[in-house]
């Protein structure tokens, strides 16, 4: 502790004084300037998103309908409604089943396309444009497709019909135990793009001389893959499980075009009892502000639990590394 | 100084918050209701209804007696419009004359924004002008504190069937008028491979509560409006009666078995308008689809091409309960107009709003259109300039539906809240849903307890 701060002491004392005034001609010269590049996304994201989050935690303390009606304050009455409508319960089961599933669907598809399309396959432009179309496609323009293949004369039924199947045939849309199985579904086909992409380039990154030694090791394609392109691709892993929670959290475009969470609330999902809060003639907007306020706070509580899993995962096996090193 | 920059960081977001809310407990002005009308000047109107054609055609006839008024309608979803018209009007920039419904409380909520337009119907209709109004259409749209801030335009009933005649004559059925009935009409429809009574009761539209309805008034008159306003419990005899008659519907092949693939506007409308289904539920606004253009252009909408127009008819709902109880229809007033407290063209909108509500040419035309039933009382669509697709069928159908409707005593969604409505979707859902594995009572003890009465109307 001394020898550090002896050692801060003495290089303090040794610095030039012309380097301590290019210190200060820089700051003075640079800091306007950085100022007035960060202004404009300072000013929208503190101006405009903070001040949202900051202004819907204010009215979730009220019973408000919007514009000019009478504003009554009910404390935390609208939390307590919240964590006591059977919907919200519903709706962040659903989130977490929609998160699992399309999350672990969303890495071993993407692994999967990206690792074949680092072989060399043929037509390899072609498979990355089919796999990626849906990432870029507005859920707006495939949710009639979806209903079409989903409904109870669909897509779907006849194909099964063809098969000979004919007993598995359902109202899959208008089914309690079926609603969120279309809807994870359909979230997979969108994901999986995603995942592709970000699992292409991180793979891109693996420097080939590891996967070249690993090979003279004697490891396997599965060996590799596991042992050193998996390990390679935990950041992404990580982030990609953080960004499918926040996605499932704040979820509305899916579920609400196929199935508008139904029926009897069996597909809802925190976004669309948001929506349906705000939409429909009550405008009960204090409610969908506490709704909207229990999102952040367990999207912001995951997120830090899950970074700080994903760091300590990466400082054990820094560590580790480096005691193989040492040894 | 972090924490006196704190604390001024904090004393200004305290203070934006403050103004962006002060706005929120004012009261509407009524500094306009002592304006004169006009009989020029440029008025913009807002509106999820009528349809954009309806409402030029409205504007058409206006201009041909005020030509010096220039009126300007944009139209809304439903949603979006409840979502666009509260900023608008907050700040500042809302429309001149916008739409007021009696439903889930409007007057209330958008009526601060709204003049008094009683003073303004009493110059146009004389001190006895409470009496020219049909319906309950003044109370519903008076907000609590007395002002009546919308006028109607029209109101609409519903409670009935409409069939098509040809795919029943086809099937040599014939109208339905009670439980076994139906059921043999069913049978004798999808004999010919046609959908019986086509229905969407999926996602979390209200238009359920209509079947509810007329099942209920089927079981017993009066007990809808009761168990709406607390006066009864959904979870009662008679609510479980109604479950029980929906469930044996599906069950026997009257209610299809696609009802909960979507809700009623597109999957209903679209099966009826192509001509794929026998029946449906829908109110008065579908007499407008028995005209031998608007079918067409429905049908098309609906995607058919090159269209044949098909026989329209209203029904009354059959007595499922086999109670010998009438099917009462219910309804109340659709929408009307209010007029923005701080519009600038107050004048030229007041002329624009009283043509259209309180004078007969305007009111003649929302009669012709035979979309909804004229708000001032008296008024008739006049039959004779209305292309029918079949004149000999239809006209004395619609005209006893037109004045069966004009007798309804009950409202449709206007006593029940919002919570009530839902659950009432959620209960016809889950017994519709052959996944759902709980009793009648148990689904009805649920909607009981989800439910929320209203007071509206009660007092």
């Amino acid at each position: 502790m001394t020898t550090t701060l002896d050692r801060s002491v003495g290089s303090d004392r040794k610095r030039p004084p012309a380097r301590e005034g290019g210190h200060a001609r820089r700051r003075a010269r640079l800091l306007p300037g950085g100022l007035r590049w960060i202004l404009p996304g300072f000013a929208i994201s503190v101006g405009l998103i903070y001040y949202s989050i900051v202004y819907s935690g204010y009215l979730s303390f009220f019973d408000w309908r919007g514009g000019r009606a009478l504003m009554t304050p009910v404390g935390f009455g609208n939390y307590m409604t919240a964590l006591g409508d059977p919907v919200l319960w519903t709706a962040l089961r659903n989130t977490i089943i929609y998160f699992v599933v399309v999350f672990v669907v969303q890495v071993a598809g993407g692994t999967l396309f990206a690792a074949a399309m680092h072989s060399n396959v043929r037509f390899a432009n072609v498979y990355k444009v089919l796999v990626v179309i849906p990432v870029v496609v507005a859920p707006a323009t495939l949710a009639p497709a979806q209903i079409q293949v989903w409904q109870s004369d669909g897509t779907v039924n006849r194909v099964l019909g063809a098969l000979g199947l004919s007993g598995l045939e359902q109202s899959w849309i208008g089914q309690s135990t079926t609603s969120l199985l279309v809807v994870v579904l359909v979230g997979c086909w969108g994901a999986i793009g995603y995942g592709f992409i970000l699992i292409y380039a991180g793979m891109s990154q693996i420097d080939p001389e590891l996967i070249e030694a690993g090979r003279l090791d004697g490891a396997g394609n599965l060996r590799t893959l596991y042992s050193i392109v998996l390990p390679s691709l935990r950041p992404i892993i990580v982030s990609l499980a953080i960004l499918n929670f926040i996605t499932a959290l704040k979820l509305f475009d899916n579920p609400w075009l196929i199935t508008q969470g139904g029926p009897a609330h069996s597909s809802e999902f925190l976004g669309t009892m948001i929506y349906s809060e705000t939409a429909s003639t009550d405008r009960n907007l204090g409610y969908a502000s506490a709704l909207s306020i229990l999102v952040l706070v367990i999207a912001v509580a995951v997120s830090i639990i899950m970074q700080m899993r994903g760091r300590e995962r990466v400082a054990r096996s820094s560590t580790t590394r480096k005691e193989v090193e040492d040894v | 100084m972090i924490r006196t920059r704190f604390l001024a960081a904090a004393a200004v977001a305290a203070a934006t918050i403050m103004m962006f809310t002060g706005c929120a407990s004012s009261s509407g002005g009524n500094d306009g209701a002592d304006v004169k009308p006009a009989t020029s000047g440029s008025v913009t109107w807002w509106g999820w209804t009528p349809d954009t054609p309806v409402a030029e055609h409205y504007i058409e006839e206006f201009n041909k007696q005020y030509p010096k008024i220039k009126v300007a309608y944009k139209n809304f979803e439903n949603v979006d419009y409840r979502n666009t018209i509260t900023p608008a009007l907050d700040s500042g920039k809302g429309p001149d004359v916008f739409d007021l419904s009696p439903a889930g409380g409007s007057p209330d909520l958008w009526g601060p924004y709204a003049i008094d337009l009683s003073s303004l119907a009493k110059d146009t209709l004389g001190s006895s002008w409470k009496d020219k109004i049909g319906g309950s259409y003044i109370k519903q749209l008076t907000s609590k504190d007395g002002r009546f801030v919308s006028l109607p335009l029209g109101g609409m009933s519903a409670g009935f069937l409409w069939y098509n005649k040809n795919i029943l004559d086809e099937a040599g059925a014939t109208v339905p008028t009670d439980y076994a009935s139906w059921v043999a009409t069913c049978k004798k429809v999808s004999a010919i491979g046609k959908t019986c009574f086509a229905m969407g009761a999926g996602g979390s539209d209200t238009f359920p509560t209509d079947m509810y309805h007329s099942i209920a008034n089927s079981v017993d008159p009066g007990y809808f409006i009761k168990a709406a306003t607390g006066k009864a419990k959904w979870n009662d005899a008679n609510g479980v009666k109604v479950l029980q008659i929906i469930k044996k519907m599906k069950s026997d092949g009257i209610i299809a078995s696609n009802a909960l693939d979507g809700p009623q506007y597109p999957l209903a409308n679209a099966e009826f308008m192509k001509g794929d289904a026998a029946m449906v539920q829908m109110g008065y606004w579908y007499a407008q689809y028995a005209g031998a253009s608007s079918c067409k252009a429905s049908m098309e909408a609906a995607g058919v091409s090159d269209p044949t127009c098909f026989v329209q008819m209203p029904t009354a709902f059959p007595d499922v309960a086999g109670s010998g109880n009438e099917s009462t229809y219910f309804g109340e007033a659709d929408y009307g107009l209010a007029i923005n407290s701080e519009s600038k063209n107050i004048g030229a909108a007041k002329t624009f709003v009283s043509w259209m509500t309180l004078k007969k040419t305007g009111q003649q035309n929302v009669a012709n259109a035979i979309d909804l039933l004229p708000a001032l009382k008296g008024v008739q669509p006049m039959w004779p300039s209305i292309k029918l697709v079949d004149v000999g069928a239809q006209r004395p159908a619609i005209e006893k539906l037109l004045s069966d409707s004009g007798k309804a005593t009950e409202s449709r969604q206007w006593q029940t809240t919002e919570k009530s409505l839902d659950a009432i979707v959620v209960a016809t859902q889950q017994v519709l849903d052959p996944s759902v594995n709980k009793s009648i009572q148990s689904i009805a003890d649920d909607q009981q307890a989800a439910s929320v009465a209203s007071t509206v109307g009660t007092k």
